[in-house]
């Protein structure tokens, strides 16, 4: 059922991350649906490699950022130096300026440097002493997290949270994956043997297609009711943002997309749920552990 | 200007509507009508030139007609009050009416004259075939506004009259609010015209030999009853009616009293149980109540007495259907309280039936007492060559003579006659009494349904110490026309029309059929035609109202109303979203799994998901579930391109089973 591009793209990833299926599809689905991606887990558990994986995979130029608590937003964006010939000052574009960006371990910078990270994220372009430089197409981010309450972090803000489409988690692979991690190849080394698949260019299409998949006033109302549901169930401390309901149609049309799909169904929404909302919801009884996306799921009836 | 087709259908609805009319109407106003519909007809099909500015001619032509017609009118009624003179003079308007339809507002008003038209029918017959026909004529009309108001002609034919039934349906409520609770108030006001009751069939006050075997061909019903209890057996079913007395030789008529006498009823004694009863009288336009011999406890409502035959009769003439309860004793004895009344027992006019007076004189000579004259009677009845016959000859001359000497075969009203003239001539007092004898019990409903076929005559004599006796010479002759009743007797052409008389088992079929339709009659008559004032205060009684009079009536009658339009209102202004056909097929879809228990979809079920669990059971359904499936996505969730009517095709067509 899937469309021949994202099935050749999805099972070169699978390749290398094993055992991890339903994430690496949800992470190219983010890609594809131009969304930044987060990814939260322990350290270990393969988040750097899905990043490199995917860059790899769709030829992107990648740059990995590794963010420290003395970090600067320079760092990130690059400086403009004074040029002593030309007599004026020179842009050095800083790491960001690549088609895929790693930012990993981003709750260790200072809230001051994420911000740096998520205004370019927010805005594809940076503006440095009145001058606007734009990122290049196309851009993603993805930002990795370790779970916050492990020492010396500042965990994103939730108005920060919002800015990424969908936020993952990787968890343990399961015991076959795990053995054949192990006793395999190097995934570095097997990352060096990987070819592109695609093109940038190629990608650029594939993200018109899916923006053209069909979402019917029905499928709309369905996300309507759900983004009400979160509004006025009582359940949680804030309801969906508008931009959390576009995240969500714009998600399921990439779901339906690598489905081999013109159209955009219930069940797609319902695929990409949990990874859009998760992040954005709050449970009011505090409860964090408890997964109240498949709950929202259950309550919310099709129409 | 209303379009042909509009018109088309108006004017075939005003003929339906006036068409049951033309039986009654005089010939004139039958044609006035259908040529004018067939102008407007002409003037549609072929173009004819219609009255108008451009023809002033025609204008003309149709005063004139209009006058001719005022005149016809005057020439036919007298004037233009009353119920026949009244519909034949809007029929002959409506007529003119549509050969000057030119725009909306005429043909509006020819709409609603033929509303009138239909409220005239009910002046006729309140039947419900006539119910049901003028339903139908006034679904048409409605749907005849529809149409002159569908501007764009996007309605069928079908879809107007549908919309009409729709339309009529809603106004039910209405209705039955109007009917329960709209005043009924007995008086000449809501009663119908004077003219309104004429031309009923029935028993009369006169008798000549001839006259009642003629009511044998009606299966007309005169009258139903109910009894309380048990029912008197056959032969104690004699339904007295008029009492006649004087004769002529030919024909016999009641007792006309010296002016100066009040007339007086008869003294009756009775002993045994009494009977109790309900009739239900059919108007027949004369003042007899119909009794089973003989009433000892009448209602005294309508004027209700004993005449001095011992006949029941109300002070108005039965124009209506009317009800009244009874109880009659079969065994009584009865004396007149004056002798005048038996001397008019006595006379014959002078110079008639020389012959059987001589007959009577014989039999007075040999006779010990008037008992045994009686006897003589009967067994000459019974042994001489006497034939009873639906079809006796025609007699000629001296009437009585001639069936006694001559013919033999005679009804029941040649052997009362001429058993009265043996016992007058013989000196014993005696009468003829008319009415009915018999009847049918329906066995859908439980009633006794008399018929005019059920007429009969009979007589009683008065003896010295038993007062007047019933004795029916009829019985003397024929014991199946008592013992049996009258149907058992009737030549099958005479029990069951055409087709049906041909064996013994389509005329019982006939004689099913007609229960049943009688049943439904009766019961129409009883629960609809018959809720008059007082039925009406005892039903609101019932349904709680205190105190049922017209202002109480009036007033909850409003508030009904007003609870209606404020329902009416709440649920039209209510907003609420239509049904999405395409969402509604696949809900059937979905619930043609449950009727094979297996469960239903859940609300946050997407259709792929539970295609893929219903193939999971039943699996060899898999082609069709991933069809219907595709047609339901496609319709709901993508830019349609099939259509709806397949998919509801392949819904209907799918019907699962384990």
């Amino acid at each position: 059922m899937t469309s021949p591009n994202t099935a050749n793209i999805l099972s070169a990833v699978n390749d290398i991350i094993v055992g991890k299926h339903q994430t690496s599809r949800l992470a190219l689905t983010c890609l594809l649906a131009q969304g930044h991606l987060l990814i939260e887990d322990l350290p270990g558990v393969g988040k750097t490699t899905l990043a490199h994986t995917l860059a790899k995979v769709l030829g992107l130029d990648f740059h990995r950022l590794q963010f420290t608590s003395d970090m600067l937003p320079a760092d990130i964006l690059g400086v403009s130096i004074f040029d002593r010939d030309a007599q004026k000052f020179h842009f050095h574009p800083g790491p960001i300026f690549s088609q895929l960006v790693l930012a990993d371990e981003v709750n260790r910078a200072t809230p001051r440097t994420q911000s740096a990270l998520l205004e370019a994220m927010e805005e594809r372009q940076i503006t440095i002493e009145g001058q606007t430089h734009p990122l290049p197409t196309p851009f993603f981010v993805i930002a990795t997290q370790n779970p916050s309450h492990q020492i010396g972090t500042f965990p994103l803000p939730e108005s920060q949270l919002d800015r990424f489409l969908m936020r993952l988690a990787m968890g343990y692979p399961d015991a076959e994956s795990e053995r054949q991690l192990l006793s395999g190849t190097s995934r570095q080394l097997l990352l060096q043997q990987l070819n592109a698949i695609i093109d940038p260019a190629a990608l650029i299409t594939l993200q018109h297609e899916v923006s053209q998949v069909h979402t019917s006033p029905a499928l709309v109302d369905y996300v309507q009711k759900i983004l009400a549901f979160s509004r006025e169930s009582g359940l949680y401390v804030h309801g969906l943002s508008p931009r959390a309901g576009l995240g969500l149609i714009r998600a399921a049309q990439a779901w339906a997309f690598i489905e081999g799909r013109q159209q955009t169904l219930p069940e797609d929404i319902q695929a990409v749920l949990p990874a859009v909302v998760s992040h954005r919801l709050q449970a009011r009884d505090g409860d964090a552990q408890h997964d109240f996306s498949a709950s929202l799921i259950a309550q919310v009836p099709i129409p | 200007m209303p379009s042909d087709t509009s018109l088309i259908w108006l004017i075939l609805s005003l003929n339906l509507a006036a068409l049951p009319h033309f039986s009654y109407q005089p010939l004139w106003v039958a044609l006035l009508f259908l040529s004018m519909m067939s102008w407007r007809s002409l003037a549609i099909w072929q173009h004819w030139p219609l009255p108008g500015r451009q023809h002033r001619t025609l204008s003309l032509v149709q005063w004139v007609v209009a006058a001719g017609a005022g005149l016809l009118m005057l020439d036919s009624y007298g004037n233009f009050i009353g119920r026949d003179a009244g519909t034949a003079l809007l029929i002959v308007m409506v007529g003119l009416k549509v050969v000057e339809i030119r725009n909306h507002r005429d043909y509006y008003i020819s709409c609603f004259l033929g509303y009138f038209l239909v409220v005239t029918n009910f002046l006729y017959s309140q039947s419900i075939p006539i119910a049901a026909l003028m339903l139908v004529i006034i679904i048409l009309m409605t749907s005849c506004l529809i149409s002159l108001n569908d501007i764009k002609q996007v309605l069928s034919k079908m879809a107007q009259l549908k919309l009409a039934s729709k339309m009529l349906l809603q106004a039910i409520p209405l209705m039955l609010i109007l009917f329960v609770l709209f005043p009924r108030i007995a008086g000449p006001l809501w009663g119908l015209p004077q003219d309104a009751h004429t031309a009923q069939t029935g028993i009369s006050n006169s008798m000549s030999l001839g006259k009642i075997s003629e009511l044998i061909q009606s299966d007309a019903v005169a009258f139903r009853v109910k009894f309380d209890q048990t029912m008197p057996a056959g032969h104690e079913l004699y339904w007295r009616g008029p009492v006649l007395w004087n004769t002529d030789g030919t024909t016999w008529r009641e007792l006309t009293l010296p002016s100066h006498s009040e007339p007086r009823p008869p003294i009756i004694s009775t002993t045994g149980q009494p009977s109790i009863y309900t009739v239900t009288l059919e108007p027949h336009n004369e003042h007899w109540l119909f009794a089973l011999d003989v009433p000892t406890v009448f209602p005294t409502s309508f004027g209700a007495s004993l005449a001095y035959g011992g006949e029941l009769l109300s002070r108005k003439p039965i124009k209506q259907r009317t009800q009244y309860q009874l109880s009659s004793n079969t065994r009584f004895s009865m004396n007149p309280d004056t002798d005048h009344y038996l001397n008019e027992a006595l006379i014959l006019p002078k110079g008639f039936h020389p012959r059987t007076r001589a007959l009577a004189e014989e039999w007075r000579q040999k006779a010990k007492s008037p008992e045994d004259i009686i006897d003589m009677a009967l067994n000459h009845f019974n042994q001489q060559p006497f034939y009873y016959t639906l079809t006796p000859p025609a007699l000629t001359g001296d009437t009585i003579d001639g069936f006694l000497f001559e013919s033999g075969k005679g009804f029941c009203e040649h052997y009362a006659a001429s058993f009265t003239v043996l016992m007058r001539a013989a000196g014993i007092p005696t009468r003829v009494v008319t009415g009915y004898q018999g009847g049918e019990i329906n066995p859908v409903d439980g009633y006794l349904v008399v018929r005019q076929r059920d007429a009969h005559a009979w007589t009683e004599v008065w003896l010295q110490d038993r007062g007047w006796v019933r004795i029916d010479p009829t019985a003397a002759v024929s014991q199946d026309r008592i013992e049996l009743g009258m149907s058992e007797l009737l030549p099958n052409a005479l029990r069951a029309p055409l087709f049906f008389s041909q064996s013994e088992q389509l005329i019982d079929i006939w004689q099913q059929l007609r229960n049943n339709w009688d049943a439904v009659n009766n019961a129409w008559n009883r629960s609809i035609l018959a809720y008059g004032p007082e039925l009406q205060k005892s039903f609101l009684s019932k349904l709680g109202m205190i105190n049922p009079n017209w202002q109480s009536m009036a007033i909850t009658l409003f508030a009904a109303f007003s609870l209606i339009l404020l329902i009416t209102s709440a649920v039209l202004l209510y907003p609420r979203r239509e049904p999405d056909p395409v969402v509604a097929t696949y809900q059937q879809f979905c619930q043609r799994f449950v009727k094979l228990g297996l469960v239903a979809r859940y609300a946050h079920e997407g259709p792929i998901d539970f295609a893929r669990r219903m193939t999971h059971a039943l699996p060899h359904y898999q082609t069709d579930i991933g069809h219907i499936t595709a047609q339901y996505i496609s319709l709901r969730y993508d830019q349609s391109v099939s259509s709806i009517a397949e998919f509801k095709h392949s819904v209907k067509h799918f019907k699962p089973n384990k």
